[in-house]
């Protein structure tokens, strides 16, 4: 499938820029901050050669720029605090670009006693000429009414809901196409649901996993299928008994 | 099952009060082809008392580490957990991922989601990597005064003790401490949140060899867990 993926895209003109990204949320009394580091580069031969500049895109749910900001590290051992705006949508994800930090980032989010932390993932955007777009968005409306998609790309992840916790799912377009993102939800070989997303291009869908899961007297794990008919990556939400009214959490998957 | 198995060991810590489920398989498929040739588990006390050792169900999906420490008479407030996995390098390209859920029952905070950390095994030969993996390091932001930081270390070697420094930064000063674990142990090192007019930084853990390390963040009024994290290689 991987062979057949890279074929068809070669052939298509479908191009991948490499790309550093990591996921945001926001909510009322919920700040996210994206830390800029070159930690890891504080032992390389050009470490001293500050200052090292970084650019950060913000995009929101719908795909478009909520705001641009630049980063400054005068050494590779500093630090730079960038805190995003909150958005309506309250989701989405930030591009990081720079030609000399090589480093982990991180995004946290934090409330007024304490915060969380995971950090983004260095991956690739994929860019597709204009008639394979349409051809995309043509075919992706037609299986929609059948409540499918295009799997071109699929992932299998657990998540987990309890009496007063659970896991969602933040799923990033990692395309310039729109996106019709499929997910089947099962428990112990028992389908719980089939919920079928269309995300806009560099679109991002905060994924309600309790309308599928309904109740549980105790944590128990829940398998999704996730198709895409382009390139997406997902990162888990976790919530606390205020759901997504309280503290959360994110974290990356492989 | 091939005849020539790769193995990886990978360790996390359970407290109790916690719902922890771990995952056999990260990203298990539907069809359940990646899967594990066979999973241990072993559950150690602070001191590397081995407090129960068994094989697991590799075809299973997640396993309830919450109830099976709960099921293992005396065991402390917190255990040292490894899980050692021999897998099939063709099923899995790179090599499988343990990833945990926890939650502490009637809790405020969010509930967390965390990779099981590799410690031992797991870098094929083919990738080539030459990366040294026992000098870590984390940063942090300014921290509200209702938090504390600290790391978790366990020793997964069978017989050597491990020698572990931490080094934390607070602006220009720098701190060291040296813990030593013996096999199996494990300690968790507060990282005080300021000193000597310093915020903390940074913390970067060194060892002779690669041991099991977690990055922890505690709500100070209940010492609720609000980050459970791996560190960073340093190297690029």
């Amino acid at each position: 499938m991987r062979r057949l993926r890279s074929l068809a895209r070669r052939l298509l003109g479908v191009r991948r820029t490499p790309t550093y990204y990591l996921p945001w949320l926001t909510r009322p009394g919920l700040t996210c901050t994206v830390m800029v580091n070159n930690i890891e580069r504080r032992f390389h031969v050009d470490a001293q050669r500050g200052p090292f500049d970084a650019s950060v895109v913000q995009r929101d749910a719908d795909g478009h720029v909520v705001r641009r900001y630049t980063a400054r590290l005068p050494t590779a051992t500093d630090t730079a605090e960038i805190t995003l705006e909150p958005t309506r949508a309250g989701a989405g994800f930030v591009i990081v670009e720079s030609d000399r930090i090589a480093s982990d980032l991180y995004v946290a989010l934090s409330d007024d006693d304490a915060y969380t932390a995971t950090h983004g993932r260095f991956e690739f955007v994929e860019h597709y000429p204009l008639v394979p777009r349409l051809a995309l968005r043509t075919v992706g409306a037609l299986l929609a009414f059948a409540h499918r998609t295009l799997p071109l790309f699929t992932r299998d992840q657990f998540v987990y809901v309890g009496p007063d916790n659970r896991s969602h799912v933040l799923v990033m377009n990692l395309a310039d196409v729109t996106n019709r993102i499929r997910v089947v939800a099962s428990r112990d070989g028992a389908p719980l649901g089939v919920r079928l997303v269309t995300l806009p291009p560099l679109g991002t869908h905060l994924f309600d996993i309790t309308p599928l899961a309904g109740a549980c007297s105790r944590t128990t794990c829940l398998r999704l299928r996730i198709e895409g008919n382009a390139w997406f990556n997902l990162y888990l939400v976790g919530a606390g008994p205020r759901d997504l009214f309280g503290p959360l959490s994110l974290m990356h998957v492989k | 099952m091939s005849n020539s198995l790769s193995g990886l060991l990978s360790a996390t810590f359970h407290e109790a009060g916690y719902d922890h489920l771990v995952e056999l398989v990260h990203q298990r498929d539907t069809h359940e082809r990646r899967r594990l040739a066979s999973l241990d588990v072993a559950v150690y006390a602070p001191d590397g008392t081995p407090l129960h050792g068994a094989a697991l169900d590799p075809t299973s999906e997640a396993l309830d580490l919450a109830r099976l420490v709960a099921a293992i008479p005396g065991a402390p407030t917190r255990v040292f957990v490894t899980f050692d996995a021999r897998y099939d390098e063709r099923v899995f390209a790179y090599r499988p991922h343990h990833y945990g859920y926890l939650h502490r029952r009637a809790g405020a905070s969010a509930s967390l989601y965390y990779a099981v950390t590799a410690a031992l095994g797991g870098v094929p030969d083919r990738i080539g990597n030459t990366k040294i993996n026992n000098f870590e390091s984390y940063l942090f932001m300014p921290l509200g005064g209702a938090e504390l930081r600290s790391v978790l270390l366990g020793n997964v070697a069978r017989f050597a003790p491990a020698q572990v420094e931490v080094i934390t930064y607070y602006g220009r000063a720098r701190n060291a401490s040296t813990v030593t674990l013996a096999p199996k142990a494990h300690t968790e090192v507060s990282l005080p949140a300021n000193h000597d007019g310093g915020r903390l930084e940074r913390v970067e853990v060194k060892a002779s060899f690669r041991v099991a390390s977690y990055i922890v963040g505690r709500r100070a009024d209940s010492e609720e867990l609000v980050l459970f994290d791996h560190l960073f290689t340093y190297t690029r």
